[in-house]
């Protein structure tokens, strides 16, 4: 049966960030093209799956969910492993759940395979009345992390497929370059920071 | 007298007179009722309450210039007028061998969203699988696949209603004849087999028994019906299973196109199909990823699911194989009895009352309160009282008097937990770790339980205008419930509020609604569910593996089966133990599965049986269709809300008694002396050393033990984190450090 599979690359992606930002809220819009304001907290692990068409390539996306609570991070680290590509998010509307992005980043580095492709997501720009964290603090974490950074909103659909299709298309560069015969696998900087001016401010 | 005036091949024809029955013009917008059967049911969910009954005709409509545009129907009884009821039922009872009758009927609908009617023009159909009454088929039905894979459901022929069917087999009895040409039982399928094959050409598949192809090409004829093709007979008891393994490359093949067809017009499909069908089409991967295979098989397992509970549908008792028995010997009689497991009423208000004397205490012995309320739950209007014995906020030796006086006090104390945290406003807006906390409780409580009426609510202004919800507005029932919460997280100060008690607090809430009391509930709950919300996951991780343990000894193929698919981790019930199902049931069902855990009344590890009864009734499905973890996973999480949950008790029940005859038969055999050969037991699963430790999980997976471990003499030990299910003892663990410590 997998002889009849019917996508070019399988890419997993993983949510990561602090409860409440908006990680399965960004998965639902992505994935269904839908948003639910009063949301259920996610427990224990899930995922979603979407294909995409990617310069001529069928992409199959599966994007696993988390739990945010510090409490479960045995569980979910157990995930980070497998994953191509992490998505760190954090609410624009809560500061704390922006601190806590460099705890979520040195846990990627800790426990996520070498090379992996990570992009920082400020969710809720949308909300600019209670807004907490500037587009510029954010630009600015991300260019310290050396990772992509997209601000964008489940809620009002922006940015969504932007943010998900810019980290699919990194890992398929990457698995491109890692599958031609040359020796060099490191093109990987240069794709992110292209794509991280591309997609900075929200509104 | 209206006489038919469209054409026919079937000379044989005679025109009879029908009193009372309308017969409209031939030319008219009505159509000719070649044939019809009552007591067709649709079966849209597995409760047979929301069966719906109905007539399987052919009608012939007018101006049809030959059979092929015949239609094929399924007409509710709901939707049959008064004539055209009468019509139906007449040519329901019309005898076998007359001709088809001058009957004239409305046209009935080419699809009805509402109420599953259907009729297709036989040119469209492609192929019926016949499924006749057997063991475990309590109904024999039948599958129409039509040539656009059109979603139709199934009919279920409840012959037993059915006046034609039961005067057909009166007549066949008489004649002693009472088997099919087929050599079966005579069924209501058979009936209407022998009227399709008079309007349209029947060609039976030799892949597939029972299959028979309509009006096939000759194309359909050699993929199907090749000459030489063998068919594997099917016995009763498996027929089901057979069925479904026998069919599953061409139901691969076929899901495949119905799933791209489901996407060009799904709302279509899904608007004619039953619930079950309509859930999985909406399933995000079959709508988006309807042509890969690997979303394709979990909806094929679902798929297979559902038929075999149609095929449970009226199994009142679990029938046993015996997979022990293949593993640790075979001279365990005692393993293959078959548990009968009763599910009784619910506790209603009157039967409560008597359960005490006049000064309000119990009358009865505690054991027969928990076993009347183990083995049937309680009537909503009893919960109110009921849970606080349950949850040890009452003892249960207590009077009336007494709980009066206990009740105060407990009030007066949650008033003043509260009025601790609440008066002190420095501290709220100081403490970065308070203050985090009271916002995650916030965030929770107002995703938790939205769609219960009780919480729904946003039409009181939020007290607090900082609050990220200042501008959404909340009710009175969120505001308690975070109230609660908070006073929790203050309470106990060690474990602290964590994500996923708002999920446990809120039924408790919903059904005591008074804070003050549902709090000191909560307070009850979380002493045993304390340990599933450590900060090392040490109670969770024993959990799992005494699921592991449980799954190798009851179910070893299974378990063979989840190591191939990298899934012994049994991360995929971890949301299911964490909070109790309270995602995987239904709000109703949630209430009764936790009081009948509450009773403790087998083993206070009760919840572990609940999975492993989950696992069992689906455990054919994943074997056949689940190859790795992310498909278990998947699958397990999307039997949410669709798992009945007096089912799965009865199920979990018969699944203890089995577990606990198990253990008992090991003991006994290892007091018995050893051969002088040496080793009594021998494992067919190779000795590892066990560590059976209440460790955190390194890399996140459980540790791997067996529950049968052989010890020195080579004898088979039931393994601890086994034996601690036989206990009726709660277990409470309790982390140790202060949150603050922690989180700073």
């Amino acid at each position: 049966m997998a002889s009849s599979r019917n996508y070019d690359i399988l890419i997993k992606l993983l949510l990561i960030g602090d409860s409440g930002v908006g990680k399965s809220c960004l998965l639902l819009r992505f994935s269904e093209d839908s948003f639910t304001p009063s949301f259920i907290t996610t427990i224990g692990i899930d995922f979603k799956i979407r294909t995409i068409d990617l310069d001529g390539k069928r992409i199959k996306m599966q994007i696993w969910d988390t739990a945010g609570q510090e409490r479960f991070r045995t569980i979910t680290t157990a995930y980070y492993r497998g994953a191509m590509g992490i998505l760190l998010v954090y609410d624009v509307t809560d500061e704390k759940s922006f601190n806590n992005i460099r705890n979520w980043f040195a846990n990627v580095e800790q426990h996520a395979s070498e090379g992996v492709n990570k992009l920082l997501i400020g969710n809720k720009c949308d909300w600019e009345e209670k807004r907490a964290v500037s587009t510029e603090q954010g630009k600015a974490l991300a260019n310290e992390l050396g990772i992509p950074f997209i601000e964008a909103s489940a809620k009002a659909n922006i940015n969504v497929e932007e943010a998900f299709v810019s980290l699919a298309r990194q890992i398929k560069q990457r698995v491109d370059l890692a599958s031609e015969p040359q020796p060099s696998s490191s093109g990987v900087d240069i794709n992110n920071s292209k794509s991280s001016s591309g997609g900075g401010k929200c509104c | 007298m209206a006489f038919s005036a469209s054409s026919s091949l079937h000379s044989s024809r005679v025109a009879r007179p029908l009193a009372a029955i309308d017969t409209a013009p031939p030319n008219s917008s009505k159509g000719k009722l070649l044939f019809a059967k009552s007591k067709v049911y649709v079966h849209p969910t597995p409760s047979a309450k929301d069966n719906i009954p109905g007539f399987i005709a052919l009608v012939r409509p007018p101006n049809a210039s030959s059979d092929r545009e015949i239609l094929l129907a399924w007409m509710p009884e709901s939707l049959l007028r008064g004539d055209d009821f009468r019509a139906y039922s007449k040519v329901d009872l019309h005898p076998e061998d007359g001709p088809a009758s001058d009957v004239y009927v409305s046209l009935p609908p080419i699809s009805s969203i509402s109420t599953f009617a259907f009729a297709i023009p036989l040119a469209r159909l492609y192929s019926v699988m016949l499924r006749p009454p057997s063991l475990g088929w309590w109904w024999g039905s039948i599958l129409i696949h039509t040539r656009d894979e059109d979603v139709v459901p199934a009919l279920f022929f409840h012959d037993a209603e059915s006046q034609s069917t039961i005067l057909q087999q009166k007549q066949r009895n008489k004649k002693f004849t009472p088997f099919a040409p087929d050599g079966d039982l005579f069924w209501g399928g058979d009936q209407f087999m022998k009227y399709l094959r008079r309007y349209s050409s029947v060609e039976k598949s030799t892949f597939e028994q029972r299959l028979y192809l309509i009006n096939p090409d000759p194309d359909d004829l050699l993929s199907f019906s090749p000459p030489n093709a063998r068919i594997e007979p099917v016995s009763d008891r498996d027929s089901l299973s057979k069925l479904v393994k026998d069919a599953r490359w061409n139901v691969l093949e076929r899901l495949a196109r119905v799933t791209r067809f489901s996407r060009r017009t799904a709302q279509d499909v899904i608007g004619n199909s039953p619930p079950a069908v309509r859930a999985m089409l909406n399933v995000p991967e079959v709508r988006q990823l309807g042509d890969d295979f690997d979303s394709a098989r979990v909806y094929l397992a679902k798929w297979a699911m559902t038929i075999s509970e149609e095929a449970e549908r009226n199994k009142t008792k679990i029938v046993w194989t015996d997979v022990v028995g293949d593993h640790i010997g075979s001279d365990f009689g005692v393993l293959n009895v078959d548990d009968r497991v009763e599910r009784r009423n619910e506790v209603s208000s009157e039967e409560w009352k008597a359960f005490f004397d006049h000064s309000g205490r119990l009358c009865i012995t505690v054991s027969e309160v928990k076993e009347r309320i183990f083995h049937g739950g309680l009537a909503p209007d009893v919960r109110p009282e009921a849970w606080l014995f349950l949850l040890g906020l009452y003892p249960w030796d207590s009077s009336q008097l007494d709980r009066q006086v206990i009740m105060a006090s407990k009030r007066d104390e949650y008033y003043r937990l509260k009025r601790q945290w609440w008066d002190d406003v420095e501290r709220q807006k100081s403490d970065p770790v308070w203050k985090d906390q009271r916002n995650r409780i916030e965030k929770d409580v107002h995703r938790t339980d939205r769609n219960i009426p009780l919480f729904a609510g946003e039409d009181t202004p939020h007290p607090d205008p900082d609050s990220p919800f200042a501008n959404i507005g909340t009710n009175v029932h969120l505001e308690q419930l975070k109230d609660m919460l908070i006073t929790y997280n203050e309470y106990n100060t060690t474990l602290g509020y964590v994500q996923g008690m708002s999920d446990l607090l809120s039924p408790i809430y919903a059904v005591i609604q008074d804070d003050a009391v549902a709090f000191w509930a909560f307070v009850g709950f979380m002493n045993r569910m304390e340990r599933n919300f450590l900060r090392d996951q040490s109670g969770m991780h024993r959990q799992l593996l005494a699921l592991d343990n449980l799954v190798q000894l009851m179910e070893p193929k299974l378990y063979t089966h989840l190591e191939k698919a990298d899934s012994t981790n049994f991360f995929f019930v971890f949301r299911m133990l964490l909070v109790w199902f309270k995602r995987e049931f239904k709000w109703d069902d949630v209430l009764r599965l936790w009081e009948v855990l509450w009773t403790d009344y087998l083993t206070s590890q009760f919840v572990l049986f609940v999975a492993l009864a989950i696992l069992d009734k689906h455990k054919d499905v994943i074997m056949e269709h689940l190859e790795h973890f992310d498909e278990v996973l998947k699958y397990m999480n999307e039997l949410s809300k669709t798992i009945d949950v007096e089912e799965t008790l009865t199920r979990a029940e018969a699944l203890f008694y089995r577990f606990q005859r198990t253990v008992e038969a090991i003991d006994r055999k290892n007091k018995e002396p050893l051969p002088s050969g040496g080793g009594g037991w021998s494992s067919p699963i190779s000795a590892v050393p066990s560590n059976n430790s209440n460790g955190a999980f390194p890399d996140g997976l459980p540790d791997k033990t067996l529950p049968l471990k052989p010890d020195v003499s080579g004898r088979i030990v039931i393994s601890d984190v086994l034996r601690e299910l036989l206990s009726k003892e709660i277990i409470v663990v309790k982390d140790t450090i202060p949150m603050e410590d922690y989180e700073s």
